[in-house]
């Protein structure tokens, strides 16, 4: 019989109980779109979690941490490890460091840098440059806002009781110095730790801003000095670390694994998104088990359709197989109708499965907000469900391997139907 | 054509554990020759349907000879059966046997789309059968808006479309009025004589056995008085 004769006579069938069919056809839709739905939750915390690591600058840095600044010898050897760009010494500044900016004043986090290094790297300033000599500093984005006078101290205070009164928060962000920063000296004091007080007050001059940081919420005010700085004050408590810099973010496994190798301490975040993936990976496989019971429920619907179909087509049967249709025939042709009523509610399932995420990820935002009372999640990239082509493929599969299995057993039992007790049957 | 020998079938009737043995076959032989018309008389319950069931292959015999066109057919698996019907026989059966939910055309182009056969050489085979059993009329019509003699006359149409040398017809008129059973006996033996096909009849009744070549009786599984030309 032909494929496409074949096919006739099943959809032939399959409108003749239109009712039936349809239902069974919900029933697998409702199944697969449970599965694809629920799955899709997974997927979708996945990838808040990893666009979370990976918006950071430092997805393709290693950090090595010691004691002690890098050897010139270790230094060489890492930078002749393949894909490695950069080898960026660094130290943080025990202490918080004050700057003084006329009638302002304010505190910040410290840090050296080997601007060599940091020259090769792409820029990170939103302005100006960065420092050549032990005098010149770059500032945090945040910095000038950092700044404040007796006024504005007076204003934050005022405006943050009020925040409080309504029940919200006053971030500070309209106080704080407004003028040009860049080229404008600084006066500086750096906490002495053996004292436990401010040094001797020393003038700097402000050469770059750097840029605004990715995550919305982080307020950066440091001040980078370059590593000339040490000369000038030998005293300074300063937490040597250093960053390598990867080519690209497949690159920093292998250069991690290598490192860790030679014994040197060092941590990336792409460890972090690994571990990441195989949780989520386990934690996908548990929702989508989840969802097959939904599909297996439905699959006792589709058993039943196919058993009636065959019990009422006994006689069809029977004639069919008496004119010469082969045993094998008469399988395909209730298999494919199985198949079909799989598929049609499967496709159904994508479509549903689609609507429903796009709805509730356009939705639930605001839904979660009003719930919690909390600010207005729309603006933060939360995905809370995530339909990629990998789940359709496999809740897709899953959904039609169990409908054919369900109809395989009324199948053979229209195969053993006997011809002659077929055709004694009455209309 | 077809040549049975020693053909022996036995049932087991009752319940489970208290089954008992009815012989309905004991040791059948018979030879039919191509372009003849068979007709196997007998009482209800003599063996007869059941003979031509297993020469059909919807049964297989406890032991004995068939050959069909000098090919055994009595081993044959269900499978093999199947398509050796397809090719070899058409079948006639008392309650007509048509799909309800097929017209009077899809119900004959079936055994054409078992084979398949492509749509354009179908619709150009069925046209002209139809024409030949004088049902063109009724080509979209569905079995239930028939008379059991159409019906009938579809279902010979059926049974003769992939150009079969033998029709296996089991009480073809046990459905139909007198008159009618005449318009269908008369069909047959005008295909018989047109076609040359070979039609071995089941049959209890005598009127119907009168238009055979050739009479057997089958008498508590015993195939008797044969080799009786009554023409």
């Amino acid at each position: 019989m032909l494929f496409k004769d074949q096919l006739q006579f099943v959809l032939q069938h399959m409108k003749k109980n239109k009712l039936r069919v349809t239902m069974t056809v919900l029933a697998a839709m409702i199944g697969c779109a449970f599965l694809i739905v629920l799955a899709s939750i997974g997927f979708g915390i996945q990838q808040t979690m990893e666009n979370e690591i990976l918006n950071d600058e430092a997805i393709t840095q290693i950090e090595l941490w010691g004691d002690e600044i890098l050897s010139e010898k270790d230094q060489e050897y890492i930078e002749g490890i393949d894909h490695v760009n950069v080898v960026l010494n660094k130290a943080d500044i025990s202490g918080m460091v004050k700057s003084t900016l006329e009638d302002r004043e304010g505190e910040s986090n410290a840090s050296i840098v080997d601007m060599e290094a940091q020259q090769q790297l792409p820029s990170t300033l939103s302005e100006g440059r960065l420092p050549k000599e032990p005098n010149e500093i770059v500032v945090g984005y945040h910095y000038a806002q950092n700044l404040l006078n007796e006024e504005d101290i007076a204003a934050i205070e005022q405006k943050s009781q009020k925040a409080e009164q309504e029940g919200t928060y006053y971030d500070s962000s309209e106080e704080g110095y407004k003028g040009e920063l860049l080229n404008k000296e600084v006066t500086l004091q750096f906490y002495d730790e053996n004292t436990q007080e401010y040094m001797e007050p020393a003038t700097f001059t402000i050469v770059g801003v750097l840029s605004r940081p990715s995550y919305e919420w982080f307020v950066d005010s440091k001040i980078m000095f370059s590593d000339s700085l040490l000369g000038e004050f030998p005293e300074l408590i300063t937490y040597p670390a250093t960053t390598i810099y990867v080519d690209s973010i497949e690159n920093v496994m292998p250069v991690l694994e290598l490192l860790k190798e030679q014994n040197y301490q060092v941590y990336s975040q792409v460890e972090q998104l690994e571990e990441l993936d195989m949780f989520f990976l386990i934690f996908k496989i548990g929702l989508i088990f989840i969802g097959t019971i939904a599909i297996l429920i439905a699959s006792i619907g589709i058993f039943n359709t196919m058993t009636m179909a065959v019990t009422e087509r006994t006689r069809e049967i029977g004639v069919l197989k008496a004119i010469g249709a082969s045993p094998s025939l008469i399988q395909r042709l209730f298999l494919m109708e199985s198949t079909f009523i799989g598929l049609l509610g499967t496709m159904l399932a994508v479509i549903v499965s689609y609507a429903v995420s796009f709805a509730a990820n356009a939705i639930l935002p605001y839904v979660v907000s009003f719930a919690l009372s909390d600010e207005d999640l729309s603006s933060y990239e939360i995905t809370f469900s995530l339909i990629p082509w990998s789940l359709v493929v496999i809740a897709g599969g899953i959904s039609l391997a169990v409908a054919i299995l369900s109809g395989l057993r009324p199948a053979r039992n229209a195969t053993k139907i006997e011809v002659i007790q077929a055709l004694r049957q009455e209309l | 054509m077809i040549t049975v020998k020693s053909l022996h079938h036995t049932f087991s009737i009752g319940k489970k554990g208290h089954e008992r043995k009815v012989e309905v076959l004991k040791g059948i032989n018979f030879h039919i020759q191509t372009g003849e018309i068979v007709a196997i008389v007998g009482k209800s319950g003599s063996g007869k349907s059941t003979l031509l069931q297993t020469i059909a292959g919807f049964m297989k015999p406890d032991s004995g000879s068939i050959l069909v066109n000098n090919t055994e057919i009595a081993g044959f698996t269900e499978k093999q059966s199947a398509a050796f019907r397809l090719d070899h026989f058409g079948f006639i059966f008392q309650n007509f046997q048509l799909l309800p939910s097929q017209t009077v055309f899809e119900n004959i182009e079936l055994p054409l789309k078992l084979k398949g056969v492509s749509r354009a050489i179908r619709e150009k085979k069925v046209a002209e059968l139809l024409k030949k059993v004088g049902l063109t009329s009724v080509a979209d019509h569905y079995p239930n808006e028939l008379s059991g003699g159409q019906q009938q006359r579809v279902s010979i149409a059926r049974a003769m479309i992939t150009n079969p040398p033998i029709i296996l017809a089991d009480e073809p008129t046990g459905s139909l009025d007198s008159q009618t059973e005449q318009e269908i006996l008369s069909l047959i033996r005008l295909l018989n004589k047109n076609e040359n096909l070979t039609f071995v009849i089941i049959t209890h009744d005598e009127e119907v056995a009168s238009i055979a070549d050739r009479q057997f009786r089958m008498t508590d599984g015993v195939l008797v008085g044969g080799m009786l030309h009554v023409i």
